[in-house]
This record gives structure tokens, C-alpha cells and sequence, in this order.
């Protein structure tokens, strides 16, 4: 096979992020042509743009292959996680339409950049090289840098914007520092050439500096303390849906791109020796999970709890990734899945909270919501309880798979620290639905709310509430999928 | 069925009225709950002829369904039935129906009738439950009910401070009752490993006489189990020591205390201990405490009477001593004597209450004697009765025949079947029974002449209000009045008599020449008892009413003068042996302020401090720390992420140089 | 060879007191000429490795285009920088020793490293000797091929830096007059001109 033959070889493998580039082009170009007023077709075409993709991604081989040289991987993880991705972006996407409209930006630009934001993270799943994980770090970072700062108009957004822009600067900068240490004492940049390098020897000192390096540009991106400082700003300024794909989908993409480089290449499955990384992920798991509990006690604006609340949940699943076994793994996937669900949720009522005046985000609003919208505050309540890992709602066995995992792997402090944080954080889910359900009713918000948030809200609500009927189907394809990276 | 139909009628109508209340009206619960109960007491009767008389009992327990299944506990939920259990049945559901109508007339002005109706009914399902019961478990389950019952009744008036603190006290002193009776359970479960009384009552003989050691001591293992038993009827019996809740009930409406604290749920000790005849028969160190507990106590509460200034506490006093006759009768072998003087008992007990009742309706809701007198013109009807009732209490009769009022014929049997007795035991409890009668005629006519003869005391309002009761309380009184007069007389063949063998059948178990078969000689004058004895009673009686009619008709100044005065032996009496002052220096107090001390320093400092109010501090404390980390600024943001990086990098830096 | 040495110490030297100097300099201007300076240095040593396209690209895009457009922006702002700075001291111990520790850590790691050079061998893609093929062609020839993946990605990073700076910046306000030539060359006379003819001595 010569290099043409190879390449287009390659070229079938990433069909899902061909479709998601050349589609992305031809709906700027669309956009170009028709203008602002075309934004709504845009959107849609975007979401089917999506579904296309993650039509692509579930045709693609069943094992492990490699695209491109060796720089870029299909395997059943990366196609879950890009399903998982895939998914969350055409919800967030598809909520934030009628926001737009209202809050008065609609631009057509929007939908593109979010389209190239996913092709970013699908690039960052699939990557299996140091370039090729910076090539989608940057294109999926720097398309949300814009999607943050998207509501020029607004001084919070462009602060958020700005703050994300310098502060993702600085971590890409660590990131690639990283990943020059790491090029400079190994002499290769590809991940199965550096397990190959790797495992034999364990890691150097100058290896796990660049190791280092690379977790803290990595951690920034799953907002894990103490690289989560620009979380709570960034999520309260960015107009709201897309806060909501903050927290949802780059989260995963990142978390995924985290488990693959610290699982293929530096994790000796063979030896089963504890890996040389465990220490930072302890370290940063511990730090997330407690400081995500406490902080977001003290918050009033809905947004920023949730910031807290998405930093307490990546501690958690940072808390299955340092058990560093397959059930860990799995654990990770699953509360992956459920994460999406419970914040797709939330944020789908937290777009429901318009008044006359505009959007309101403060938890206070919520005051008396069980008497104007009964509906709304059960989903939310459910949302809520399962946030805080009540059983026999989903969030509980999502942490409970970690747990186990870690406790398995004799990570017991750490198990321990966890589930102190999941009742401080307890306190805080538990206030919202006390608020909705006994304080005196605020204003009711306007209604009717979109039918599609209404959808995504009952959905979301009712899977978290019957989780149990999905877990086996879930448990299984998770199993499985965990398998491929070992 | 008939006898399903008697135990559940009650308790659909408690049902009812407690919960459908609100949509039937106090009306319709009235109605619905008094029906019930006056249905259920026909078919009681029924079962009485059935079972008593007539001998066609069922044979085996009815059950309705398995309680408890637990390796070998085991317990139905089933009813036993023989001539004890319809003997109560008739006495509970009978007064408990009278009571119920009795209570539309004396409840009428209040505003939660269908609650009370509801409370009524319930403790006469909780009655029945524990009179028919098959095993211990079930009586334990009524044991409790009757007490529950009890406390909601005597808290009726829940505004009232002093009624929520005599149905706490009520419920702390029978706590004490039934923690023995609750042992008493366990120890027969441990011992006999079955709580049904056909397996317990069958196994009793062989173990009669056996030991266990107790710190280091041997002690007689039936002796233990039926003093237990006997702590808890002391306690639902007011016997002396565990009495202090009885006068305090007081405070519940005055159909309660007829009810509850005269007729039935007290005689609930006295019903144990006869039903539990079996095993007290092989413990008679346990008779000889019951003797002496029962005869101290009629003693004791007799005295107290004397000197009670409060209708109601003379009464509730007047129960407590006539209960302590029950049981030195049971504690003598006379369980059949025992359980005819809590028939009869019943009848005009309720009697003497309800009239008190319809007095203090009358008088506005005065209960001090002092401020009555004189009205008998008023209440003429009412006095009647009520004298009807006091001619039985006292024993009115003629002695060397059987014809008297109830308390004549059921009282001498006892006293003179406690000569008969002939043990020492025997000669305390009739001496003390004898003194205990003339104290009931002085208190008994003391409370007729203060009450009803005499110059009125009454501020005038209140004596131009004075008004006879409605029918709906004087039919009821006058079915009670009827008791009181002729209960003795019909059934004292059957309960104590010639036919009393074939009455009891199986119920009652008698061992040896005990007071049972005395008494039953005696009455048939078979056997010689001297002739003082025989008419003892009926002198004293004569004694304590002339001497009543002396002081409180001829010469009211003598008592006014003895109160005044003060004496030593008075405020001995007036404070009822002070026992409760005695009782709140040696337990209350202290519990109170162990109570105090676990509260204030164990649960608001060590627990609250360092549990959830520490821990929410520490809580809120962190997140103020927490929060003020996230300033705005962009360089402190770098700053963190860089301390971290290097935070990391060094940590792992030394880790892996100390490797090498 | 003993050039070839003080030529890379010179301008490495070059480099890193440039370098410091652009955080260190109080007037921004000095700055951003200190920048220049530390790539023209940069293209110097790519120069020494045999990389003149890279070396040539670092001058004209980042000193002839980047540097250029960031010195105009510094000048066209009016931002007292020295304001911005007020809070330098005060957290320098800090960073300093944060700086400090983490330079004493990466000296020690990769002082003590001896550069593996049999790591060479995993380099897929040795530079070709110039005579052979030039570098740009060279370059090409991955770029093209095994690198074409990374290409087309850094492609598409240019393409969302463009639309981030077009949706953030470019505003169309209203009331402003744009020179739009179609319309311009379109014109007709009789659109342009009217004639009035006007009465003398009366006015319009």
C-alpha cells in the first residue's frame, strides 16, 4: 500500500470528523449567504450535522485502529465517549435556540463554532499522539473561547471570555511544555510508541515532570482543583446554554482524552504496579470533590453552583480514573453518562427560569416553584437528589461504581474523602428543592416553557429516576468499551 | 363470630369516629360509636349465658391469624374464651356502653366529641383485646392499648397543664408496672419458651419448686415469674407504691374516670393475676406478696379517703382500697371472691362516679366539697342514686343471709373468707379488711353529707344554676343503680356459691384448702365461722356511718376544727402518706436533673457541639475559606495553577529522588 | 565547529535576556521590540540546525506580521501599563519562589538526563541532506502526506481563530455610510444629477 492509498484509508476512519469539518464549512457558508435570518436552519442542520456523525462513529471498525500514521485512534472507548459527546452537544445546541433568539444574538456563527467545537473534542477523544491531542485541545478550546465571550454586548460574557482565553492560554502552555519534555526524553510523540517505550523502563524523573506538565494543561480542562479557578467566572458569564456545554461536553471529551493518555501509555496493566501519575490524580480528585462541596454551599446564582457542582463531579470521576484498573474505567464511563444526563437536566431548567424581564439565575427564584410549576419541580428535585447521589436515583450508583473501584484498588482515604463530600455537597442539592418546595413562591417564570427543554427535561428526569432498568445495558456496553483500552 | 363481632365492633367504631369524625358530625359519631358498643354488650351478654351458664363455650381459641412466627415464638392472634374472660367481657363492654351514652349528655358542650367517642371506643377494643387474650404477647398489646387509651383520655382536655401532667404521670408510673410485666414475659418465654397459656398453664406443675441462681442467691423461678406479673398489675392496678397515678387521672372528664379508672382498666391487675391462677397456684410466696400488697393497700387508700376534700379523689381513693380487697382475695386462693367483688365493684363504682359526674355538671364544674352541701333538693335524683351506690360500697345487707346490696355480698365473702383462711396472713388481711370497711362507710357517708345534706356552701350563682342531669345520663345511672342493688344477689350462687364449680370451669385453677373453698363453705353456712365475724362488717359499717352522721350533720364544726388545726396525723393523711412528695425527692428530681444534665451538657454540648452543629459550623466556616479563593482576578487564577504545577512536580521530584 | 558553538551560545543568550526583558521592560514598546528581538534570535538558531525555511517563516510572519500588528496595538491603545502592574511586587516573592523552585527542579531533571541519543532512531522523519532536497520541499513533502492530518487541523484552529475574530469584533452599526463601488460605477446620470430650472430672482 503506498502513502496515498494509506491515506485515504485513514480518510474513511475519521469519516464522523470529515462530515463534522466539511459540514461546518458548508453551513458558514450557508450562513455567509442568507445572513442572521438563516441562524434557526442552521441550528437545526447543525443538530443533524451531529446525528450524521454520530451515525459515522457508530459505523466505524469494531477494534482498535489507527488513522494517519499512528496519530489518530478508533477504538470502542473513543466512539462511546464521541457518542456521549455527540449527544450532549446537539442538546445543548438544540436548547440554546430559542435562547439566542430572546436574548438577542442570534448569528449564525454560533451553531458553526459549536459544530467545530465538537470536531475538537471528537479530535481530542480520537487523539494518540502529543500533536494530534494539542491539535484538538486548541481547536475545541478556542472555539469555546469565543462561544464564552459570544455575547459581546454583555460585559460578563466578554470578561468570561477573556478570563477563559488568557487562563486556557497558560494551560496550553503548560500542556505543551509537557508534551515537550515528554517528546524531548523520549524522542516520539506517539502514544503507542511511547507505551512501547515506556512500560519496560517505568518513567524518569524528567518523564513524569512532563507527565505533570501535561495533567495540569489536561486538569485545567476538566476543571479539576487547582486548575479550576476559571470555572465558576466562566460558567456565570457565558450565556447560559452555553455554560451548560461547558459543563457538559468538553468535560467528557477531556476526561476521555485524560484516561487515554494516562491508561495507554503510561499505565503497565501487565505488572499491575501502581502507577507513577496515581499520586496527582489522588491529589487532584480529593482537591475537586472537597472543594466542590464546599464552595458551592456558599453560592446564590444557579450557574456558579453548578460550576462547583461539575468540579465536585469530575473529583469523583477523577476518583474511578486513579483506581487506574478496567472497573475504574468503567466507573468513569458511567458516571460520564449519567454526569451528561443530570446536567443536560439541570441546565434545561435553568434556561425554564424567564421572566418578563429576562433570565434570572439566582436559587432564590426558585423559591415556591413546586405551587407554579409543580412538573418542573419534581424534575428538578429528582435532577437535585440524584446530583447528590440519593439511591435509587442514577447519581448514586455513579459514584457508587467509583467508589468501588477505588476501594478495590485499596484507595481508601480517598474513598472516604468522597463520600464526606458527597454529603457536605448533599446539603447544598437538598437546599434547591427545600427552596422549591417550602419557602414562599417567588414571581412563577414564564410559561410556556419550550417544548423542547420540556422534553429534554422529562427525559433526563425520567432516566435518572428509572436508571435501574438501563443499568445492566449500560453496565454491559461499559464494560466493554473499558476492555478496549487494556 | 359472635364473639369476632364483640371485640371488633369497638374498634370499627374508634375507626370511625376518629377518623371519619370530621365528615359524620359529632352527632354521627356518637350515635355510630354508642351503638357499636351497646351492640357488642348484647352479644356479650349473649356469650355470658353461652359460656357461663349454659357451658357451651368454645373449646379451642378462636384465631384470626398468626401474630408472630419466630423460631419458637410463636403467637396467635386469637381470642380465649371461658367464663373468666366473658365475666370481664359483660363488665367491660356493659359499663363501657352505659359510659358511652353517658358521655352524650356530660360531653355535649364539647367542641371534640368524635375524638372522645373515638378515644372511648379504643380502649374498649384495647380492653377486650387483652381480656381475651390467648397468650401473654396479645394481653400485652391490650395491656399497652388500655394504657394508651388511658393517657389520650385523662389528656382529653390537652389545654389543661394539670390534665397533660396526670396523663404523663399516669403513663410514667404504669411504664414502671409494665416494664415488670414486660420481664415477667420474657422470663416465661425463657423458661416456659412458649408466651399461650394452654402450653404455659400445662408445664406449670413440673417446674413448681425449681431454682435459678441470682447473684449467687437461689431463688424460686415460678416466684419470680408471677411477682414480675405482679408488678406490672400493681402498676395498672394502683396497688400501694405504684398508686400515685390513680387520683391524679382524676383530671380526664368524669366518664373516663368511671370507665377507666374505676370499672375496668384497673381491674386489669386483679384480672391477671386470676388468669394467671395457674401459675400462681405453685408460687405462694407470691400469693403471701399479693395478700399483703392488696391489704396494705386497701388500708392505706382508705385512710387517704378519709381526709380528701375533692369528689373525684375520694372516689379514685375509694377504688384504690377496694382494688387492694380484690387482691389479698386473690392472694388468699379466692379468685373466684376476687372476681365477683370486681363485678360487682364495677357496678357501683361506675355508679358513684357518674353521679359525681352529673353533681360537678350541675355545679358548674365544681369539684371541692367544701363548696357543696345541701343538694339533695337540687338533685334529687342524682342523690338517690348516689346513696344507692354508697348503701353498696359500704356493704348494707343483712348479715347471716345473702340479702344486701352487691358490695354487701361480695365484700363480707371476702373479709370472712380471710378469717376463714385461718394462716396469720389470713388474720392480717381480715383485721385490715375490717378496719378498711369502716373507713369506707365514714368516707363514703362523709362524701354523701358534705355533698348532698348540710347548709349549701356554693356561692349563690352557682346554686341558681344547679340543674338535674338529661336523660341520656340518668338512664345509664339508673341501669348502674340496678346493678348495684341486685348484682350481688342474683349471681352470688353462680360466681361464689353452690353452682360456682361449674361457672368457673377450667378458668380458674385452686390448689388445696385455700380461700375459694371456704368461702364457697361459708356462705353456704356449712361452716362455723364465729358469730362476730359474720356481723364484724356489717358493725363497723354501722360504725363508721354513725360516726359520719355525727361529724358531718350533728357537728360540722369538729372536722372544720381538726382541718384547721392541722394536725400531725391529718396533713399525714390530707398528703396522702407523702408519697408523692417522696417520690419527687427519690426519682423525679433526680431524673429530672440527670435528664437535665444529659440534655444541656451530653446532647446540647457534646453531641450538638461536635455532631451537627459543629460539623454545620465547620461546614460554613470552610466555605467562607473556599469562596474567598475565587477573587476575580485573573493573575491570582494563574497564580493557583502554577503553585499547583509546581506543587506537584516537587512533590513527585522528592518522592522519586528518595526512591533512588 | 568552535563557531558553530559560540554562534548558538550567542544567541541563545540573546534569547533568554530578550525574553526576560519583554516582562521586565517598564515602556511596552521596549517590550515588544525585545520580542522581536528574541525571534530574530530564534530564526538564528534555526538557521544553525540547517532549518532556513522555519528560519525565514519566524522573521516574516512573527517579526514582519505578528510583532508588527502587536506593536501597533500597543501603541494605539492607551493603556497605562504601569497601573497594570501595581500589584507586580507584590506578589513577585511568591512567584518567585514558585519560579525558583520549579527552575532548581527542572535543572536538576534535566541536568542529570543524559539525552538519549539512540531516541533518534524513532524519529520517523530525519531531514534530508539540502543537496538532496531543499527543506521547504522537504517539509512539504510530510506535510502533505503523514502530517496531513495535523495540517488539516491546524487549519481548521486558523479557521475558528478567523470567525472568533469576526463574530467578536466586526460590528455593522447602523447610520455609518459605506462606499459600496457597484453601486457607485452603476449610477446613472439622471440618478446623480437634477436639473431645476430656476426662476431669477425668486429662489428655490
Amino acid at each position: 500500500m503506498n502513502s496515498s492509498e494509506m491515506i485515504s484509508a485513514s480518510f474513511t476512519l475519521v469519516l464522523p470528523e470529515v462530515f463534522l469539518s466539511v459540514g461546518a464549512m458548508a453551513l458558514l457558508m450557508l450562513g455567509v449567504f442568507r445572513g442572521d435570518r438563516a441562524t434557526r436552519l442552521v441550528s437545526w442542520l447543525a443538530v443533524f450535522l451531529l446525528f450524521v456523525a454520530g451515525v459515522a462513529v457508530l459505523q466505524g471498525p469494531e477494534l482498535r485502529t489507527l488513522a494517519f500514521g499512528g496519530s489518530f485512534v478508533v477504538d470502542p472507548f473513543g466512539q462511546f465517549v464521541k457518542i456521549l459527546m455527540l449527544i450532549g452537544v446537539a442538546l445543548c445546541l438544540i436548547m440554546s435556540m430559542n435562547f439566542i433568539r430572546e436574548e438577542k444574538f442570534e448569528r449564525f456563527e454560533f451553531p458553526v463554532l459549536i459544530v467545530l467545537a465538537s470536531l475538537g473534542m471528537s479530535m481530542m477523544i480520537s487523539a494518540n499522539d502529543l500533536i494530534s491531542l494539542y491539535m484538538g485541545v486548541e481547536l475545541q478550546s478556542l472555539s469555546l473561547y469565543v462561544l464564552a465571550a459570544f455575547n459581546r454586548d454583555s460585559l460578563r460574557s466578554s470578561e468570561a471570555g477573556m478570563k477563559y482565553f488568557v487562563l486556557g492560554a497558560l494551560s496550553s502552555g503548560l500542556l505543551l511544555y509537557g508534551c515537550s519534555l515528554i517528546y524531548g526524553f523520549t524522542g516520539t510523540t506517539n502514544f503507542d510508541v511511547l507505551r512501547e517505550t515506556l512500560i519496560p523502563g517505568g518513567l524518569s524523573i524528567g518523564l513524569i515532570f512532563g507527565l505533570v506538565f501535561l495533567l495540569a494543561g489536561l486538569a485545567f480542562k476538566v476543571s479539576a482543583v487547582p486548575f479550576h479557578m476559571w470555572t465558576p467566572d466562566v460558567y456565570e458569564g457565558a450565556p447560559t446554554p452555553i455554560t451548560a456545554l461547558f459543563s457538559a461536553a468538553p468535560k467528557i471529551a477531556a476526561m476521555a482524552l485524560l484516561v487515554r493518555v494516562l491508561i495507554w501509555p503510561f499505565t503497565d496493566v501487565a505488572l499491575s504496579a501502581v502507577p507513577e501519575w496515581r499520586q496527582i490524580i489522588v491529589a487532584l480528585a480529593m482537591l475537586s470533590m472537597v472543594l466542590g462541596a464546599f464552595a458551592a454551599i456558599g453560592q446564590s446564582n444557579i450557574k456558579r453552583l453548578m460550576a462547583y457542582s461539575s468540579i465536585g463531579h469530575m473529583g469523583f470521576v477523577l476518583l474511578g480514573l486513579a483506581a487506574g484498573t478496567q472497573e475504574g474505567v468503567r466507573g468513569v464511563l458511567v458516571y460520564l453518562t449519567i454526569y451528561l444526563v443530570m446536567t443536560v437536566g439541570v441546565f434545561a431548567c435553568i434556561l425554564s427560569m424567564r421572566r418578563r424581564e429576562g433570565m434570572v439565575e439566582d436559587i432564590e427564584e426558585l423559591a415556591g416553584l413546586s405551587r407554579n410549576h409543580p412538573l418542573m419541580a419534581f424534575a428538578l428535585m429528582v435532577l437535585m437528589f440524584s446530583l447528590a447521589g440519593i439511591p435509587p436515583l442514577a447519581g448514586f450508583f455513579a459514584k457508587f461504581y467509583v467508589l468501588v473501584a477505588a476501594v478495590h484498588e485499596g484507595l481508601y482515604t480517598l474513598a472516604i474523602v468522597g463520600v464526606l463530600a458527597s454529603v457536605v455537597s448533599a446539603y447544598y442539592y437538598l437546599r434547591i428543592v427545600k427552596i422549591m418546595y417550602f419557602d414562599e413562591p417567588a414571581e412563577p417564570f414564564l410559561s410556556p416553557i419550550g417544548g423542547e427543554i420540556r422534553l429534554i427535561l422529562g427525559a433526563s428526569s425520567l432516566f435518572l429516576l428509572f436508571y435501574v432498568v438501563f443499568a445492566f445495558p449500560l453496565l454491559g456496553v461499559t464494560d466493554l468499551v473499558a476492555r478496549s483500552l487494556f | 363470630m359472635l364473639y369476632k363481632l364483640i371485640v371488633l365492633l369497638p374498634v370499627i367504631g374508634a375507626l370511625i369516629g376518629g377518623l371519619l369524625g370530621r365528615w359524620i358530625g359529632h352527632r354521627g359519631a356518637e350515635i355510630i360509636t354508642s351503638s357499636l358498643l351497646v351492640l357488642s354488650a348484647i352479644l356479650s351478654c349473649v356469650a355470658f349465658y353461652q359460656v357461663a351458664i349454659a357451658g357451651q363455650g368454645p373449646e379451642e381459641a378462636i384465631t384470626f391469624f398468626r401474630w408472630f412466627d419466630v423460631g419458637a415464638f410463636e403467637a396467635d392472634w386469637a381470642l380465649r374464651i371461658d367464663t373468666l374472660t366473658v365475666v370481664m367481657m359483660v363488665v367491660v363492654t356493659g359499663v363501657s356502653s352505659l359510659v358511652h351514652i353517658y358521655s352524650i349528655g356530660y360531653m355535649s358542650h364539647d367542641p371534640h366529641r368524635a375524638r372522645f367517642f373515638s378515644y372511648l371506643s379504643l380502649f374498649t377494643f384495647a380492653m377486650l383485646a387483652l381480656v381475651t387474650a390467648d397468650n401473654l404477647l396479645q394481653m400485652f398489646f391490650g395491656w399497652e392499648g388500655v394504657g394508651l387509651a388511658s393517657y389520650l383520655l385523662i389528656g382529653f382536655w390537652y389545654k389543661k397543664p394539670s390534665a397533660n401532667a396526670a396523663a404523663i404521670k399516669a403513663f410514667l408510673v404504669n411504664r414502671v408496672g409494665d416494664f415488670g410485666f414486660a420481664i415477667g414475659i420474657m422470663a416465661i418465654f425463657f423458661v416456659f419458651d412458649a408466651v399461650d397459656f394452654d402450653t404455659i398453664f400445662a408445664k406449670a406443675p413440673e417446674l413448681a419448686g425449681t431454682n435459678f441462681l441470682f447473684l449467687g442467691q437461689s431463688v424460686d423461678v415460678l416466684t419470680t415469674i408471677c411477682l414480675l406479673l405482679f408488678v406490672g398489675a400493681m402498676g395498672k392496678s394502683a396497688q400501694i407504691f405504684l398508686h400515685t397515678w390513680l387520683p391524679d387521672a382524676m383530671e380526664g372528664p368524669t366518664p373516663v374516670s368511671a370507665l377507666i379508672h374505676a370499672a375496668t382498666m384497673v381491674t386489669a391487675g386483679v384480672f391477671l393475676v386470676c388468669r394467671m391462677s395457674y401459675l400462681f397456684e405453685y408460687a405462694p410466696d407470691a400469693l403471701y406478696v399479693v395478700t399483703l400488697v392488696g391489704a396494705v393497700t386497701a388500708f392505706f387508700a382508705a385512710s387517704v379517703a378519709l381526709v380528701q376534700n375533692d369528689i373525684k379523689r375520694v372516689i379514685a381513693y375509694s377504688t384504690c382500697s377496694q382494688l387492694g380487697y380484690m387482691f389479698f382475695a386473690a392472694g388468699l386462693g379466692a379468685y373466684d371472691a376476687a372476681m365477683f367483688h370486681l363485678f360487682t365493684h364495677a357496678f357501683f363504682k361506675a355508679l358513684l362516679f357518674l353521679c359525681a359526674g352529673s353533681v360537678i355538671h350541675g355545679m358548674s364544674d365544681e369539684q371541692d366539697m367544701r363548696n357543696m352541701g345541701g343538694l339533695f333538693k337540687y338533685l334529687p335524683w342524682t342523690g338517690m342514686l348516689m346513696i344507692i351506690g354508697t348503701l353498696s360500697i359500704t356493704g348494707v345487707g343483712i348479715p347471716h343471709t345473702l340479702i344486701g346490696f352487691s358490695g354487701f355480698v361480695s365484700k363480707d365473702a371476702i373479709i370472712e373468707g380471710a378469717y376463714a383462711v385461718g394462716t396469720p396472713i389470713g388474720g392480717f388481711a381480715f383485721w385490715i379488711g375490717l378496719i378498711a370497711a369502716a373507713m369506707t362507710a365514714f368516707y363514703s357517708w362523709r362524701l354523701i353529707f358534705m355533698t348532698f345534706f348540710g347548709r349549701p356552701r356554693a356561692p349563690i350563682d352557682i346554686m341558681s344554676h344547679v340543674h338535674e342531669s338529661p336523660a341520656t345520663m340518668m338512664i345509664p345511672l339508673l341501669v348502674l343503680a340496678f346493678g348495684a342493688i341486685f348484682a350481688g344477689i342474683a349471681l352470688q350462687s353462680l360466681f361464689i356459691g353452690s353452682a360456682s364449680e361449674g361457672f368457673w370451669g377450667d378458668a380458674l385453677l385452686v390448689l388445696g384448702s385455700t380461700g375459694h373453698e371456704v368461702v364457697e363453705a361459708a356462705e353456704q353456712g356449712a361452716h362455723d365461722l364465729p358469730n362476730w365475724v359474720v356481723l364484724g362488717p356489717f358493725v363497723v359499717m354501722l360504725l363508721g356511718l354513725t360516726w359520719a352522721a355525727y361529724w358531718y350533720l350533728k357537728r360540722p364544726d369538729i372536722p372544720e376544727r381538726i382541718a384547721a388545726n392541722r394536725g400531725l396525723l391529718y396533713l399525714f393523711l390530707l398528703n396522702k402518706w407523702y408519697f408523692d412528695e417522696i417520690y419527687d425527692f427519690l426519682f423525679v428530681r433526680p431524673a429530672k436533673r440527670l435528664g437535665r444534665f444529659l440534655w444541656k451538657r451530653g446532647d446540647g454540648w457534646l453531641i450538638d457541639g461536635f455532631g451537627p452543629d459543629g460539623v454545620a459550623a465547620l461546614v460554613l466556616g470552610t466555605t467562607r475559606r473556599a469562596i474567598k479563593l475565587q477573587t476575580g482576578y485573573i493573575y491570582h487564577y494563574a497564580f493557583a495553577m502554577l503553585i499547583g504545577v509546581a506543587a506537584a512536580a516537587t512533590y513527585l521530584y522528592v518522592k522519586a529522588v528518595g526512591a533512588l | 565547529m568552535i563557531i558553530h558553538a559560540i554562534t548558538f551560545y550567542t544567541f541563545a543568550t540573546v534569547i533568554l535576556v530578550s525574553g526576560f526583558m519583554v516582562i521586565a521592560a517598564r515602556n511596552p514598546v521596549h517590550s515588544v521590540l525585545f520580542l522581536i528581538l528574541a525571534f530574530f534570535n530564534g530564526a538564528g538558531l534555526f538557521v544553525l540546525l540547517g532549518a532556513e525555511f522555519l528560519a525565514m517563516i519566524l522573521v516574516i510572519v512573527y517579526v514582519g506580521a505578528v510583532a508588527v500588528l502587536f506593536l501597533f496595538v500597543v501603541m494605539m491603545l492607551d493603556i497605562d501599563f504601569t497601573q497594570m502592574r501595581e500589584g507586580f511586587l507584590h506578589y513577585l516573592p511568591v512567584g518567585a519562589l514558585v519560579g525558583l523552585v520549579v527552575l532548581v527542579e527542572l535543572v536538576l531533571v534535566v541536568g542529570q538526563a543524559s539525552v538519549d541519543l539512540s531516541a533518534v532512531v524513532h524519529a520517523a522523519h530525519p531531514t534530508p541532506d539540502l543537496s538532496v532536497r531543499s527543506n521547504t520541499a522537504a517539509l512539504g513533502d510530510f506535510l502533505y502526506t503523514d502530517f496531513v492530518y495535523f495540517f488539516q487541523a491546524a487549519g481548521l484552529i486558523l479557521l475558528v481563530a478567523m470567525i472568533g475574530a469576526i463574530v467578536l469584533t466586526l460590528r455593522h452599526r447602523p447610520g455609518v455610510r459605506r462606499q459600496v463601488i457597484a453601486d457607485q460605477v452603476g449610477r446613472k446620470r439622471e440618478e446623480g444629477v437634477e436639473i431645476v430650472s430656476v426662476k431669477p430672482g425668486q429662489g428655490l
